[in-house]
């Protein structure tokens, strides 16, 4: 393989990893504050994506570039919509399935997975009765393409590389460094880990465990929305995108180490990198093939991650 | 309905009862049914005629097999105990079946899937047999298929696997500690599961001569996961409804507007939605009062200091710590047939550190545990409770929905597991009757011990709190354990069920049990032990009579402080 291809595949890898780790984060945040696995977080992120589109465009988008105004404004509704899909996915179906000290009833694990991937289910189904088409091109309101004048940057060997993946690359690496250091830091940070230690123990203390697990639904949710901004306009973005998505920052979070913020950045460039150099190597054929196999053979062999 | 269609749905009947055997038997989030049929499927049209051209009775086989094995390897991912990895993994295997069938159709025949010649014909020239499977008899096929599975799911409740089943649906953290290997009973489960996914998927394309993706998608996962939930924990009946409904559903689909893959999906969503609305609110059935304590206080029989029995259990040595800090430290401890054995010690000495390295829940740093003489390994509870070693856990922990006796019961499962137990009884040998009888005599006789006999088979969820933790030393006494390791079983208890507690511990002391009893109610100690421990900052401060510890000096310093 020639150099040019090679770190095509790499950058590209990276930039496509560097927005799973986005995903993965959004997804670890919740498990290891609420012991849940959010099943519906990939159909959140494209759903947020296409409410913009829905609200910006109408039913019947065409790719277009957006003016100033309503880039922004489809920004921001693509972040409020992952927020509030996520914490409606979070109160409506995880919620009522929690433990509850007080009525003395454990989880229900069974009915917390089944009401997350009926949720998605939901999301996914809905918005393909509303958007027909198999794929729809969503424009970019960061307009990263206008990064250099013919939209592509060469690559030292030959190949080239469209404008917006270093800039996705970069971007998305700097909101998942920020995002961490948020959670370490912060107070809300600090009220998370109370409540993944002990809800009833961070409850006593005054913590209010109940909005700060509400809370995690919501952040992930913005990470969401900030992942399918940076990810969809590069791409023929499809309704039932979002499952193998999801799936692959589950796949990367795991690689991480579940409940690990630094661990789930690193497992998406991980498992980005390999989607990437799968396709290259083997063909597009693998691009789904290869996250979801790695994530059916982490489960089964590591599901502590690799780091123990 | 036509015949084909009829056929069909018996088909899914099979993958829906294949299910229900992990969703509602074994209580397991399976999201991934649908993708087990497609391995049924896709693997006889690849093997069969018209594929590489195996005989079909082989081919069918294979398939079934290959996806039993699959389901076996996929349940690694529920060796953890709360079991959601599972949802996950299973959840992950649709989606990549359903991808990879779209991704490769030089393999897999891309969206239109793979087309065979129907009808198919079981051919063998040695029993010069060439059966023509027209959709009638598919029919047939698929109903005997069903009515076996149901005769199969209904007999294995009532037996051993009952009793499994039961645990790890209801209490799989109890039924651990109870000696039931819960790994390997999931394990079991998944694969028969998917072999009867992939049985349904098999008979499905030779009865339609087509597998394509979009029929075992991940949305018949989901529909099937559906049609389980349908009907509630353990009911045969529960798939059979489930399915009727799935067979209404194109119907009603394609009179909705729009798309009608999309209508499906969206009638799923809700079925699904309304399911776990009506489950919740069956759930939440008012809180009854809880029922006054109902049993009489018996007097205390004069009870003699035991003369000195054989050692059961033996610490030695043992030092144990989380991360820096030292729980344990050198502590030696020896438990003596017909002897109760306090340990006491202020909170956050380390008493409940030693019960989880003498149950097998925590390995040592340093140190041996022996019981009769060996030394054991720390092997995890179950090895613990086969050698004769059964802890209570502190939280009172009581299956909701299965009957006292049917709790003790699981303990004698756990604590004896016979070979073959369920091959046994499905097959109503007469060892396993024999055994049945023997098992119903250990329940009777551990139920009559903890004095829980008047209310051995009334709803679990009217016991009173005293009788819960009876319930708890009844199920360890089950096991057949002769050491027990009790944590605090008199918390929360009232005056006169403290008065039956103290009695049962020194009736079992009389048959020869030993007892490590964790106690803070030192009137309760007094009353029962023949020996104490004292464990202040993870060390033995003291140890002997309790009269003679009681007046300890550097006991009453470390519980008074310094004078």
């Amino acid at each position: 393989m020639d150099l040019g291809v090679l770190l095509q595949a790499l950058v590209g890898g990276l930039a496509t990893g560097a927005v799973l780790g986005l995903v993965a984060l959004g997804f670890t945040l919740v498990a290891g504050t609420v012991r849940v696995l959010h099943l519906a977080h990939g159909d959140v992120v494209v759903a947020a994506v296409f409410t913009g589109v829905l609200v910006v465009l109408g039913r019947t988008p065409v790719a277009t570039t957006l003016a100033p105004g309503p880039a922004v404004g489809f920004a921001l509704l693509v972040l409020a919509a992952g927020a509030v899909l996520s914490g409606a996915a979070g109160w409506l179906a995880v919620r009522p399935h929690l433990a509850d000290v007080t009525r003395g009833r454990a989880t229900d694990v069974v009915g917390w997975v089944a009401a997350l991937v009926a949720a998605g289910l939901l999301l996914r189904e809905v918005l393909g009765l509303l958007l027909p088409q198999e794929a729809y091109a969503v424009p970019d309101p960061l307009r990263l393409d206008a990064l250099s004048g013919s939209g592509v940057f060469a690559l030292p060997g030959g190949g080239s590389l469209p404008a917006r993946v270093p800039a996705v690359l970069v971007l998305a690496v700097v909101v998942g460094v920020a995002a961490e250091r948020l959670l370490v830091r912060s107070r809300f940070g600090r009220a998370l880990r109370a409540v993944a230690d002990d809800p009833d123990a961070a409850a006593l203390c005054g913590v209010p465990a109940r909005r700060v697990v509400l809370l995690a639904f919501v952040f992930a949710g913005l990470l969401a929305g900030i992942a399918g901004l940076l990810d969809a306009p590069g791409r023929a973005l499809s309704v039932d995108d979002g499952v193998v998505l999801g799936l692959a920052g589950i796949a990367a979070a795991l690689l991480g180490g579940l409940g690990s913020l630094r661990g789930a950045l690193a497992g998406g460039l991980v498992v980005g990198v390999a989607q990437s150099l799968a396709v290259t190597q083997l063909g597009a054929e693998y691009s789904d093939v290869v996250p979801l196999g790695l994530l059916v053979a982490l489960l089964c062999l590591r599901p502590e991650g690799l780091r123990r | 309905m036509t015949v084909v269609e009829l056929a069909q749905s018996l088909w899914l009947l099979v993958a829906a009862l294949g299910l229900a055997f992990s969703v509602q038997y074994a209580g397991l989030p399976v999201l991934g049914q649908g993708a087990f049929v497609a391995v049924g499927g896709v693997g006889t049209a690849l093997l069969g005629p018209g594929g590489a051209g195996w005989p079909l009775g082989l081919a069918v086989l294979t398939a079934v097999v290959a996806a039993g094995v699959l389901g076996h390897v996929v349940a690694l991912a529920a060796r953890r105990l709360e079991g959601a990895y599972l949802a996950l993994a299973t959840w992950a295997l649709a989606w990549l079946v359903y991808r990879a069938m779209l991704a490769f159709p030089s393999a897999f025949g891309g969206a239109q899937g793979l087309v065979r010649r129907v009808p198919g014909h079981l051919v063998s020239p040695a029993l010069g047999l060439d059966w023509t499977l027209t959709p009638a008899v598919h029919v047939g096929l698929a109903a005997a298929s069903c009515a076996l599975v149901i005769a199969a799911l209904i007999r294995l409740d009532r037996g051993p696997a009952g009793l499994d089943l039961a645990a790890l649906r209801e209490g799989p953290e109890l039924a651990a500690s109870l000696g039931i290997p819960v790994a390997v009973r999931r394990r079991a489960v998944l694969t028969v599961t998917a072999a009867l996914g992939a049985l349904s998927g098999a008979g499905t394309v030779v009865l339609l001569g087509l597998v394509a993706p979009a029929d075992v998608s991940p949305l018949l996962s989901l529909q099937l996961f559906v049609a389980v939930l349908v009907g509630g924990a353990a009911r045969w009946w529960g798939p059979v409804l489930g399915v009727a409904l799935l067979t209404a559903l194109p119907h009603l689909a394609d009179a909705l507007p729009g798309d009608a893959e999309r209508a499906r999906g969206v009638l799923t969503a809700a079925l699904l939605v309304v399911v776990l609305v009506v489950r919740r609110v069956l759930s939440l059935r008012p809180d009854a009062a809880p029922p006054a304590p109902r049993i009489a206080p018996e007097p205390d029989e004069a009870h003699l200091v035991a003369e000195e029995h054989p050692v059961l259990l033996r610490a030695r040595g043992i030092t144990a710590s989380y991360g820096a800090l030292r729980a344990l430290d050198g502590v030696a401890l020896d438990l003596r047939g017909g002897q109760v054995h306090a340990l006491i010690g202020p909170n956050g000495s380390g008493k409940s550190t030693l019960l989880k390295v003498l149950a097998g829940e925590l390995s040592p740093d340093s140190g041996a545990v022996e019981v009769a003489g060996r030394v054991l390994a720390a092997a995890g509870p179950q090895a613990r409770v086969l050698a004769g070693v059964a802890a209570t856990p502190q939280r009172t922990v009581v299956l909701p929905r299965t009957r006292p006796a049917r709790q003790v019961a699981i303990a004698v499962r756990g604590g004896s597991r016979p070979r073959h137990a369920v091959a046994r009884h499905l097959l109503a040998t007469p060892s396993s009757r024999v055994a049945s009888q023997r098992s119903a005599l250990m329940v009777r006789a551990a139920l009559r011990e903890a004095r829980l006999t008047p209310v051995a088979d009334i709803d679990a969820a009217e016991l009173t709190f005293g009788e819960q933790r009876l319930l708890q030393v009844a199920r360890a006494l089950a096991t057949g354990a002769r050491v027990l390791l009790l944590d605090e079983p008199a918390a929360g208890m009232s005056a006169d069920e403290r008065a039956t507690l103290r009695h049962v511990l020194r009736r079992l002391a009389g048959n020869g049990i030993a007892m490590l009893l964790v106690e803070h109610d030192m009137r309760l100690v007094n009353a029962v032990a023949d020996r104490v421990t004292v464990l202040v900052a993870g060390e033995v401060i003291a140890a002997g009579r309790p009269v003679d510890v009681r007046t300890d000096p550097a006991v009453q310093r470390a519980y008074l402080g310094t004078p």
